[in-house]
């Protein structure tokens, strides 16, 4: 069927139209993007109030899935999903108050590779505890039936969960910052951190307290996600740079450029699989032919067969186009 | 004799050089002298790592890609060699070749990457890494993916009937560079452009103001870098006779950073110092302990909280002392002992807890019987839990005691040689 | 004690805790085992010296090798990296060990076999032999193939040929759809399921064709489940091991997709531990093995089994393991001196009692070794379920049918070299 590639291909003889492809990819990427935004939220957060971009931040994601597989084991899934991030957060706390504040006074750089060093500590410290193999952390039987179906794929009642989770605190954070004395106080603890502490704040308390907030958002992506992905030391890692890729896109600091950023990138990789649109052509412009072994390496590439490379890609360019990204106020 | 003063004399470099010739004497089994080729590839990179971090105030978390493309090109040209697709070039230059070829990487990434310092260099630096390991996963006709490609460095007539086939030659070829190098990237430290350099690092507006095109500064130091680090890369790809994907990934990058980092940014002897030591470290610890990454992990993090100059940093900490008088260092000896033997006592009982919850954890045997210190315990026993936490107990109150000490008698040896000085 | 030994010593200790000895007459013949000892993936390596361990010990209460020598397995730790890989063999040489011995990771293989080529080159009188348990790249025993290594493991054209063979006998796989991995093995595999789907499952249609970023890059697998879907694929044959098999049978299992999953390594028992047992019962896992602890006609093998079962609180899973340590004992016996190449022209050729009632050879053109594969399908109603860490994990494999040692019998293209 001529103009038909990948999924459309499949759903072109089923009679499907692209138009109910491209849902179906928005949705699915929503649902992926919305997991993303519960770690990327954290990270924009401590970054906006503290200039530190944290290389550990997928650490505490990675925390609160096994505080999740413990607790769950021995309590149930609803208590963990409250102490396991109330766990993390106040592990961040402590880690910023003894560790990143001692930092603070070597400058930017020395934070990064303090972080960059503390990723490392605790997933060698979750080996050291938990051991190397995966661990069977499974989704709660509670929600584990169809919600609903969809083009022939079920839904479960707890990725609807998640997303909703996840709504939710993108609506509350948004409200805490906007709406609230606490947020004032934090967004003004940004841009005149001398005067709120002359007004009688805390800076140095606050800024402990953001972090252990932020931490503990990044804990909740954990016990949400750690049984859909895998509960094992190597998910920090693995999840860790995207999540960065996605703040940097959506400019650092903006919460509302995060959420977008998060949503677009979970679409893209989801749409680059669904279309698996061929490069062969655009390599055909550059002269490019299949003859060569190295050639047909690249005419045969596909979107879908890189898919989890192009978020990379695009930060690069972003970076180097406009380094605030999509809705940041200030370079990164 | 000051740090500087100590690397313009020439009987440091022509010991160094000694060192070098010297070490195949001692060391001459082969998995020896493997290790010492690693060490002086990891000295070249190092070296070149720091050109960007402790020089430019650039933090690179993707630097491995112009150490690995070196060598991906090292190891096809060779084999084109042995096919006689390319005309024969000598294999002792190679790393020059490879030096270039990185070095035009460097112009066009750099072109893009350093147009801004700091969290921007280093996420496009994040990103380009990234990048890099995908391809080479991908383009399975030039990287072969996880499997690498495979070379033969004994490929044509050498000079002299060097043909690189036993590791002694190969060895001498690394160190040789090495060394050149070395004194290379130090004569860069000492021309102005060097200079400008630190000054971009540390102050980029008023070096904007001054007249320095700042982006063209930082463009030309990171080229100059890439084609170091390219060099080492080459070097490595002729001593295994092997690149993998392993050479570009984000890893490699974390792990130079470790080196220069624990060894020191701020002198020419700091990575040097880093990539000796974190080579040897890395060759023996895993005989002793599956946690070593761990320790690794905690070495960095302390480093960073409690002593950003590096070990090199530490040492030269006393820089003033012994240019007002050696003989005050003597004083200081006792305080340094006291606090080395608590600090000593307290990683005895914590290291031991910590490799008996890492056995515990990691045992699917079942039987909890371990080695420790030269003991056979078993974990069901708590009496060597409990040995463990009295030992790092007292280590940690001896450290509480020793580290005033160390600190009151270091500030007394300070004040005494401010004041001979000011006499 | 002379000078230089005490110099050797000096070193060795230095630069590796490690001294070399003077042999004498009662001295074990030491294999070195070079596998990741630390790292993320430590544990397989651990594992595996765990099970060499246990098939010496057999081996060694017999009255070990040689008449009276006992096998002595040394852990070597290349934290999964190639060139520490190189390195640790060049320790093994320092040390005197004459056989190497590893199997995970096809980057750490193909440097020993280079390795060991042109050292056995340079040094004639000091040549090692590399015994390969587990590294299944294909190549090894074609273009790559060398007098020094020998593959005590099916390799990649064997297991998907095995895979291939059972579902062409399989009437109910009409739509097959491959997912592997992105880069060298995955592309193996690609290309062996459509050569082999093609040769020996004549009535399938291969309905879709992905290759992922390997180890863990990808996420989200639900755009993957939506093409299976979309192609209307009954069967997913895929090479994937690691994170990128636990997320798609979990992204399949929670979509509710009505296939089978044929699989090179989805029965791995960390893999199964992870991607739980009701996702693996859902997608109908299916694996291909040399073995099955539980068949009838392993009940010569049952007290080895149970015994290490007791040990170890895990079900025996590796049996090559144990046939690698057999055949070894049996060549150098053959041999009778501890001289690699000795040992190698011994196991050329030699034949060893495999399972369901077949021999398996190692096939002297290009030292692979032929043997009957099983496929076998996941299943609650099974006489033994499978333990792992102490625990029952509910299930069993249950053999489907068996592919014999002929019809996995593969041309090579192997010239081999012999000194």
């Amino acid at each position: 069927m001529a103009g038909c590639v990948g999924l459309s291909a499949a759903l072109c003889q089923e009679g499907v139209s692209v138009v109910q492809v491209l849902l179906f990819s928005l949705f699915n990427g929503l649902l992926y993007g919305m997991l993303l935004f519960m770690l990327s939220s954290g990270l924009t957060l401590i970054f906006s109030m503290m200039g530190v971009l944290n290389f550990a931040h997928a650490s505490f994601f990675m925390l609160g899935a096994y505080f999740a597989y413990e607790i769950s084991r021995l309590i149930g899934f609803w208590p963990a999903l409250f102490f396991a991030p109330l766990g993390a957060a106040v592990i961040g706390a402590v880690i910023e108050r003894y560790g990143l504040r001692t930092v603070h006074k070597f400058g930017h750089v020395a934070e990064l590779l303090f972080t960059f060093g503390l990723a490392f500590v605790i997933e060698e410290l979750v080996q050291m505890i938990w051991g190397k193999t995966n661990k069977p952390y499974l989704i709660p039987s509670s929600m584990d039936f169809t919600l609903f179906t969809w083009q022939g794929l079920d839904y479960s009642a707890y990725r609807v969960f998640m997303l909703l989770t996840s709504v939710g605190i993108f609506v509350a954070l948004y409200w805490l910052l906007t709406r609230t004395r606490v947020g004032l106080i934090i967004q003004a603890a940004l841009s005149h951190p001398q005067m709120v502490g002359a007004l009688g704040h805390n800076v140095p308390r606050i800024f402990m307290y953001t972090f252990g907030f932020g931490c503990g958002l990044a804990a909740i992506g954990g016990v949400l996600g750690g049984n859909v992905l895998g509960t094992e030391p190597a998910m920090a890692i693995q999840l860790g740079p995207i999540v960065f890729v996605v703040i940097v896109i959506g400019g650092l600091g903006s919460l509302g450029g995060a959420l977008i950023a998060s949503i677009f990138i979970g679409i893209l990789t989801n749409a680059a699989v669904s279309y698996d649109v061929p490069f062969g052509p655009f390599f055909a412009l550059f002269g490019v032919s299949s003859a060569t072994d190295i050639g047909n390496d690249l005419v045969r590439m596909t979107s879908g067969s890189v898919s989890s490379v192009l978020p990379y890609l695009i930060m690069v360019l972003m970076l180097i186009l406009r380094p605030r990204g999509l809705f940041g106020n200030r370079d990164v | 004799m000051s740090m500087k003063g100590l690397l313009n004399n020439y009987g440091v470099w022509m010991v160094a050089a000694l060192i070098i010739l010297l070490v195949p004497i001692p060391f001459g089994s082969g998995f020896a002298l493997s290790i010492a080729s690693q060490m002086t590839i990891a000295i070249v990179f190092a070296l070149a790592y720091n050109m960007l971090l402790g020089q430019g105030g650039m933090l690179s978390f993707g630097h491995a890609i112009f150490f690995g493309l070196a060598g991906y090109f090292t190891i096809h040209y060779l084999n084109w060699m042995g096919q006689g697709v390319v005309s024969y070039f000598p294999v002792s230059l190679l790393p020059l070749l490879g030096g270039l070829v990185s070095m035009v990487l460097g112009v066009l990434i750099g072109l893009v990457s350093t147009r801004r310092a700091g969290t921007t260099f280093a996420m496009i630096s994040l990103g380009f890494g990234e990048m890099v390991t995908a391809l080479t996963l991908i383009i399975v006709s030039f990287f072969n993916g996880e499997e690498g490609i495979q070379g033969d460095r004994w490929v044509g007539p050498e000079p002299l009937g060097i043909t690189f086939g036993s590791d002694v030659q190969v060895y001498y070829l690394a160190g040789a560079w090495c060394f050149a190098a070395a004194v290379a990237m130090y004569a860069i430290t000492r021309t102005p452009f060097g200079r400008m350099c630190n000054a971009v690092r540390d102050n980029p507006e008023r070096a904007q103001f001054v007249g320095y095109n700042t982006q063209r500064v930082r463009w030309l130091a990171f080229t100059l870098s890439a084609f170091f680090s390219g060099i080492a890369g080459t070097l490595h790809a002729l001593v295994f006779e092997h690149v993998g994907f392993e050479t570009v990934d984000i890893a490699r990058s974390g792990f130079v950073l470790f080196m220069v980092y624990i060894g020191g940014t701020g002198t020419f002897l700091g990575p040097v110092l880093g990539a000796v030591l974190i080579t040897w470290l890395t060759s023996i610890l895993s005989n002793f302990t599956e946690a070593w990454y761990l320790y690794f992990g905690i070495i960095f993090v302390t480093i960073v909280m409690y002593a950003p100059g590096g070990l090199a940093g530490l040492i030269f900490m006393h820089e003033p002392i012994w240019l007002t008088d050696p003989r005050l260092l003597r004083r200081l000896l006792w305080p340094y002992a006291l606090g080395l033997a608590s600090v000593l006592v307290a990683l005895v009982g914590i290291i031991g807890e910590m490799e008996m919850i890492y056995h515990l954890s990691n045992d699917i045997t079942g039987e909890f019987v371990m080695n420790l210190y030269g003991f056979d315990i078993s974990l069901r026993n708590t009496v060597p839990w409990v040995i463990c936490a009295i030992i790092g107990a007292i280590g940690l109150a001896l450290c509480r005691k020793s580290f005033p000490l160390v600190a009151q008698h270091w500030h007394q040896v300070m004040h005494e040689a401010r004041e001979r000085v000011l006499q | 004690m002379n000078t230089s030994y005490l110099r050797k010593l000096l070193l060795g200790t230095l630069l590796g805790g490690l001294s070399v000895l003077p042999a004498y007459a009662a001295e074990p013949v030491r294999l070195g085992l070079i596998e990741p000892f630390s790292g993320p993936i430590a544990s397989i390596g651990l594992e595996t010296l765990d099970n060499f361990n246990f098939a010496v010990e057999a081996v060694n209460k017999r009255g070990g090798v040689l008449g009276g020598r006992m096998i002595e397995m040394v852990p070597l730790d290349n934290a999964m990296n190639a060139e520490k890989s190189t390195q640790q063999v060049k320790k093994a040489i320092d040390m005197g060990i004459r056989v190497v011995v590893q199997g995970v990771g096809s980057s750490n293989a193909i440097n020993i076999i280079e390795y060991v080529n042109k050292h056995n080159k340079r040094n004639p009188d000091q040549t090692v032999l590399y015994l390969n348990h587990a590294a299944v790249t294909t190549e090894f025993t074609n273009e790559l193939c060398s007098f020094w290594h020998f593959r005590f493991d099916a390799n990649v054209d064997m297991k998907v040929a095995a895979l291939a063979t059972q579902m062409g006998r399989d009437p109910k796989v009409k739509n097959v759809y491959l997912i592997n991995q992105n880069y060298a093995f995955g592309k193996s595999t690609q290309e062996a399921s459509n050569k082999y789907l093609a040769e020996r499952a004549k009535h399938i249609k291969i309905v879709g064709d992905d290759l992922i970023v390997p180890f863990g890059k990808v996420q989200d697998f639900t755009p993957y489940v939506a093409k299976i879907k979309g192609a209307n694929a009954d069967t997913v044959l895929t090479g994937n091991w690691g994170p990128d098999i636990i997320r798609l049978v979990k992204a399949v299992a929670s979509a509710g997709l009505n296939v089978q999953f044929y699989t090179l390594y989805g029965g791995l028992p960390t893999t199964v531990n992870a991607v739980g047992t009701e996702d693996g019962m859902a997608v109908h896992m299916k694996q291909v093995t040399e073995q099955l602890v539980e068949d009838d006609d392993r009940k010569d093998l049952q007290p080895y089994f149970e015994s290490y079962l007791d040990k170890f609180k895990r079900t025996w899973y590796s049996d090559r393991i144990r046939f690698t340590v057999e055949m070894f004992a049996k060549a150098i016996d053959k041999a009778g001196k501890e001289d690699p190449e000795a040992i190698a022209r011994a196991l050329e050729g030699m034949t060893f009692p495999g399972p369901h009632g077949q021999t398996m050879v190692m096939r002297p053109d290009d030292h692979q070794i032929q043997l009957p594969m099983v496929i076998s399908e996941m299943s609650r109603d099974v006489p033994k379920r499978f333990i792992y860490e102490g625990k029952d994990l509910g299930i069993g494999w249950k053999t489907m049918n068996w592919v014999s040692r002929e019809d996995l019998t593969l041309p090579t293209t192997c010239k081999m070299e012999r000194p």
